[in-house]
């Protein structure tokens, strides 16, 4: 069976009602279980694993901290991109024909430079929830990954409904948001934009 | 026919993860591991003989161990702070005496509320808790030092900063007493010295001209 990847997402009548429902559902059930194990194993990790304090430092950067705010801001950036590109995607907004090619390396990257930041939070602060800021940031934090997981391999199942990726994609997004507000904006409005 | 791109940037993703953490892990930069070599450079404490009993393997906290709480007070001859954070059964305590000679010191809290944390220096204390304060003694090996801590409630407690700070290792302790009043030290490269006031409501505190985060400390 071939399916033109393109229209994978793509909510249409299955011509096998009954095995299309089944594959359906772990089409779903997989990425939401995965995205479970991701932030349980990321939660579990930062609670269990006793806070180092500190990890090391990229050269140019005064401290862990910058490092990390810019980090996340540049993924922040990104991120932005991937809302705006989506919408082209969908035919919200006009786009040039390569708003697909944008969106996947707009995402990659932001992905990749908030995973660094991430594995600091974890390694050196570890799951926190001693004042309000820090309990959303540590919650969402590992929710985020959860999630983008779950996203990313929503993005290998098919027949699904034309609504679920807007949603999943708009958590991400809205997860990471608020993970970029409770730390790094946080950061630079008590530290200032200092590198 | 399914896409694989996706899979490739979690495994990317996860590939990065890995390879940060084994660097993290080599490097050694935690402060547990480069808590050891500092104590030379500690001048008016000179270092003590690792106790050979370093782990105190005392029984296994039973389920009615003591409740989770801070405790901040001074030592009898006014001379130092001393403070506690007892979680789950475990205790970290932070001895420092606002110039020089610090101390953190770990262990586990016996069901009864009695204590006996050591420190990588060769420090013990010995503390039991009793009516919502810690009382007891700490033993630097020059000198042993009574002490009593109540009962603290944040913003009191004990805090620790450890940063990077051009080239140099930063590593500061403070105890923010009940009153209001904070005993800290800083260490750059491991040569201890007064520490700069913290802000105790965000841990805010500019060293060196750097500003860094005090983060309250749980075993």
């Amino acid at each position: 069976m071939t399916v033109d990847p393109n229209a994978a997402t793509q909510d249409f009548p299955s011509p096998e009602p009954a095995r299309g429902r089944r594959q359906q559902a772990v089409g779903y059930l997989v990425p939401a279980l995965v995205a479970g194990a991701v932030a349980l194993a990321l939660g579990a990790y930062g609670k269990v694993h006793e806070p180092a304090g500190t990890a090391f430092n990229l050269a140019g950067f005064s401290s862990t901290g910058a490092v990390k705010s810019w980090l996340a801001t540049g993924a922040m950036g990104f991120a932005v991109v991937q809302f705006v590109s989506a919408l082209m995607v969908y035919g919200k907004l006009p786009g040039p024909s390569w708003a697909g090619v944008l969106h996947r390396w707009s995402g990659r990257v932001a992905f990749l430079a908030a995973v660094p930041v991430a594995v600091h939070c974890l390694y050196a602060l570890g799951y926190q929830t001693y004042e309000p800021r820090v309990l959303w940031h540590s919650l969402l934090g590992c929710f985020f990954f959860g999630a983008f997981s779950a996203k990313m391999l929503l993005l290998r199942s098919e027949r699904l409904p034309g609504w679920l990726l807007p949603i999943v994609g708009g958590l991400v997004f809205a997860a990471l948001t608020v993970v970029w507000l409770t730390s790094a904006l946080w950061f630079f409005r008590t530290f200032g934009v200092t590198t | 026919m399914k896409r694989s791109g996706p899979l490739f940037t979690l495994l990317g993703g996860l590939l990065l993860a890995l390879v940060m953490l084994s660097l993290n892990a080599t490097t050694g930069t935690s402060p547990t591991a480069s808590g050891g070599g500092e104590t030379p450079a500690t001048k008016v404490s000179p270092s003590p003989e690792p106790e050979p009993t370093k782990t105190t393997a005392s029984p296994s906290p039973s389920p009615s161990a003591p409740g989770n709480a801070d405790y901040a007070g001074r030592t009898d001859d006014d001379s130092s702070a001393v403070a506690v954070s007892l979680r789950d059964g475990k205790a970290i305590a932070y001895f420092c005496d606002g110039r020089d000679q610090e101390s953190w010191l770990k262990g586990d809290v016996k069901a009864d509320g009695s204590m006996r944390l050591t420190s990588k220096q060769g420090g013990v204390l010995n503390g039991e808790l009793k009516g919502g304060r810690i009382s007891g003694t700490v033993d630097m090996g020059q000198q042993e030092y009574g002490f009593t801590a109540d009962k603290a409630l944040k913003p009191s407690g004990l805090y620790r900063a450890t940063e990077s700070v051009r080239g140099a290792e930063i590593d500061g302790g403070w105890i923010v007493l009940p009153d209001g009043q904070q005993v800290g030290i800083v260490k750059r490269d491991g040569t201890p010295s007064a520490a700069p006031r913290i802000d105790p409501e965000t841990g805010a505190v500019t060293v060196d001209g750097q500003q860094l985060t005090a983060r309250p400390v749980q075993p």
